[in-house]
C-alpha cells in the first residue's frame, strides 16, 4: 500500500466528506418526508380515530434518525423512511393483531393513503409507497405501531440529557411492538409481554459512538424525535462512513435479484459503529473500521455444536442482527464477499496517482453520477474560495489551499 | 509601458519562491522560466515552462504544460479547455485587466497556471470544467 503522508490523508478526508455528501438526500426531499411523516401522524390522531385517546406521535428511526441515510443509488432503489407510531398505552383488550389492524384501518380512512399501502402488510409494520410526481420522488415509509408507558415520556427528557449511558437506562427508551411471527399475535392483549424494540436506545447508543473524539456537536437527538427534526448537513466522520459502506453496498448488490441477500443496513451500521474508534479523518477511519469491523461478529456455537454467526444488538443483547445468516448462508458469503471488496477497492482509491485517476476510480467503484458529483464539488468548492480571496499558494510546490505565502488573486480563465 | 517590471526582476522573483526552477533570462528581453507544479497534495505532478518576450511596446507571454505531453483528455472531448493552442498546450489564464506587467508573475501567471491544473484534472475525469472564466 502506497504511503500517504498528512496533507494527502487531509486531503482525501475533504474528497470522502464530499463523497457522503453526494449521498446525502437533499433538504427539499427531506423536508417533504418530514412532511409526508407528520401528515400521517395527523391522520392516525384525527378525532374520529380509535387511536386518538393514546396521543399517537410519528418519529424518525432507522437511517432517516441516525443521519445514515443515502439517496436512492439504483434505479430499482427506493428511499427508505422507517417510522415509528408511538401510542402512549392502549385499550386492553386489544392483541397485536387488533392494534396493528386499527392502525392500519385510520390510514386507509385516508384515499391518498389507501392507494399508496402495501398488502398484505409487513411483519412488524405498514408501509405507504409514495410514487407523487415523477419517478425521481420515489420513496417508502415504514410505519412501525408501538406501545409506550408513560414512564418512558416522563423519562425521555431526563433520558436525554444524562451523561453517562449505562445499558439500564437504555432500557427505558424502549417500547412494545407487534410481530406476525409470534404465536401469541392473535392473543396476547397485555402489552408488556409483546416483542421489546428500542430504536431510540439505539440511536442514543449509536451517537455516543459517533460523538467519540469529537470536539464539536453537530446534532441533537432528543431534538429530532421529539420536535421537527433538523436537516443534519453537517455529518460525524461515523455517519459519512456508513454512508459510504451503503452506497459501495448498492453498488455491489444493484439487481433485484442480488438485493435479496445484500449485506443489510443494521448489521453494517452497527458493526461499523463499534469498530470506530473516534478519528476526525474520515479515511483514516474508514480504513480501521473496514479492517476492524469483522472482528465485532462473534461466532457462538449452538447445542448441535454448529457454528452460530452473532451481530449484537447493542441494546438488547438478545437479539441478533445476522439471525438470518442461519438459513440464508449466501447473506453471510455475501457479507464477507462485500467487506473484502470494499477493502480493496478503498485501497486501490488511494492507490491512483494524480486527481483524475482518484476520481475515476471513486467513479468505478461508486458510480459515475457519485463520482462526478464528488470531484465537480471539490474542483467548485476550490474556484469559491479564490473568489472568496481564500486560495493560497505554497511557493516551491505550488500547492493550492487555505496556507501558503501567496494570496491568489482573482481573474478569469480565458480562451475556448 | 514605463512601469512593467523588468524581466531580471521577474526572474529573481520566479527564482526566490521557486529555488528548483530554472530560470534564464536573455539580455534583458526574453525570460524562460520552467518548473513544477503540483497543485494540490494528491495531484499528479506537471512541468510547465513560462516564456516572456519585452519588445519596446509591447509584450509576449507564453504559459504551457510541457510534462505530461500531451495531457489526456476527458472521455468525448478532443480538445483541453481554456488554452490559446490545444496543440501546443498553451493555456489562457487571465482576462483583459485580470493582468499587467507591473504585476509579478509568482504572484499572478504562476497560482493561475496552478488552478488551471487542478480544474484540468478533475475536468479530465468528469468532462466539467469548474474553474470558471470567459468563453470566446
Amino acid at each position: 500500500m502506497l504511503e500517504l503522508n498528512k496533507e494527502q490523508r487531509e486531503q482525501f478526508n475533504e474528497i470522502l466528506e464530499l463523497l457522503g455528501e453526494s449521498l446525502d438526500i437533499s433538504q427539499s426531499d427531506y423536508d417533504k418526508a418530514v412532511e409526508s411523516y407528520k401528515a400521517v401522524g395527523t391522520q392516525l390522531a384525527k378525532d374520529n380515530s380509535k387511536l386518538k385517546e393514546y396521543n399517537p406521535q410519528i418519529a424518525p428511526q432507522g437511517s432517516f434518525l441516525l443521519g445514515t441515510v443515502i439517496k436512492a443509488i439504483n434505479d430499482c432503489d427506493d428511499l427508505d423512511i422507517d417510522l415509528v407510531c408511538e401510542l402512549l398505552g392502549k385499550n386492553p383488550n386489544w392483541t397485536q393483531e387488533d392494534l396493528k389492524a386499527i392502525v392500519g384501518e385510520q390510514l386507509m380512512e385516508n384515499e391518498t393513503y389507501k392507494k399508496i399501502m402495501e398488502f398484505p402488510d409487513g411483519r412488524r409494520c405498514w408501509t405507504l409507497k409514495y410514487r407523487e410526481n415523477s419517478e425521481d420522488e420515489k420513496y417508502h415509509m415504514d410505519i412501525l405501531p408501538s406501545v409506550i408507558d408513560n414512564d418512558y415520556r416522563r423519562d425521555f427528557d431526563g433520558l436525554f440529557s444524562e451523561k453517562i449511558f449505562d445499558r439500564s437506562t437504555i432500557q427505558k427508551l424502549a417500547f412494545r411492538i407487534t410481530d406476525r411471527e409470534r404465536d401469541d399475535y392473535k392473543t396476547e392483549t397485555n402489552a408488556v409481554e409483546w416483542l421489546k424494540s428500542n430504536p431510540f436506545g439505539y440511536a442514543k447508543w449509536f451517537f455516543d459512538r459517533a460523538e467519540q473524539g469529537q470536539v464539536e456537536k453537530r446534532f441533537s437527538l432528543k431534538a429530532s424525535i421529539q420536535e421537527v427534526p433538523n436537516f443534519q448537513k453537517n455529518k460525524y466522520p461515523l455517519q459519512r462512513i456508513i454512508q459510504i459502506l451503503k452506497c459501495h453496498r448498492d453498488m455491489m448488490f444493484s439487481t433485484e435479484e442480488d438485493k435479496v441477500d445484500k449485506p443489510i443496513s443494521i448489521i453494517i451500521t452497527t458493526l461499523a459503529a463499534r469498530a470506530y474508534t473516534g478519528s476526525k479523518n474520515i479515511l483514516e477511519a474508514l480504513e480501521n473500521v473496514i479492517s476492524n469491523m469483522k472482528n465485532y461478529i462473534e461466532i457462538c456455537t449452538n447445542d448441535e455444536g454448529k457454528a452460530v454467526y452473532w451481530v449484537e444488538n447493542p441494546v438488547n443483547s438478545e437479539e441478533n442482527f445476522a439471525d438470518k445468516w442461519k438459513e440464508h448462508p449466501q447473506r453471510q458469503k455475501n457479507f464477507y464477499n462485500w467487506l473484502e471488496q470494499v477493502q480493496r477497492d478503498i485501497i486501490k482509491i488511494t492507490e491512483q496517482h494524480g486527481l483524475t485517476s482518484i476520481g475515476n476510480e471513486i467513479k468505478t467503484v461508486f458510480g459515475d453520477n457519485v463520482g462526478n458529483q464528488t470531484i465537480n464539488t471539490y474542483s467548485e468548492r476550490l474556484r469559491e474560495k479564490r473568489e472568496n480571496n481564500n486560495l493560497r499558494m505554497t511557493i516551491g510546490t505550488g500547492m493550492l489551499g487555505n496556507t501558503g505565502k501567496i494570496e491568489v488573486p482573482q481573474h478569469k480563465f480565458y480562451g475556448k | 509601458m514605463a512601469n512593467r517590471k523588468s524581466l531580471i526582476v521577474q526572474a529573481n522573483l520566479l527564482n526566490k519562491d521557486f529555488p528548483q526552477s530554472v530560470t534564464k533570462v536573455k539580455k534583458d528581453d526574453r525570460l524562460i522560466w520552467e518548473s513544477t507544479i503540483q497543485p494540490t497534495p494528491l495531484s499528479a505532478v506537471y512541468t510547465i515552462k513560462l516564456e516572456c518576450h519585452y519588445y519596446s511596446k509591447m509584450q509576449k507571454l507564453i504559459v504551457k504544460v510541457t510534462d505530461p505531453f500531451p495531457l489526456p483528455l476527458a472521455n468525448g472531448e478532443d480538445k483541453l479547455p481554456h488554452v490559446h493552442s490545444h496543440e501546443k498546450q498553451h493555456l489562457c489564464l487571465y482576462y483583459l485587466g485580470d493582468f499587467n506587467y507591473s504585476k509579478p508573475f509568482v504572484k499572478t501567471i504562476i497560482p493561475w497556471a496552478s488552478e488551471w491544473l487542478l480544474h484540468y484534472e478533475t475536468w479530465a475525469c468528469t468532462g466539467t470544467w469548474n474553474g470558471g472564466g470567459i468563453e470566446h
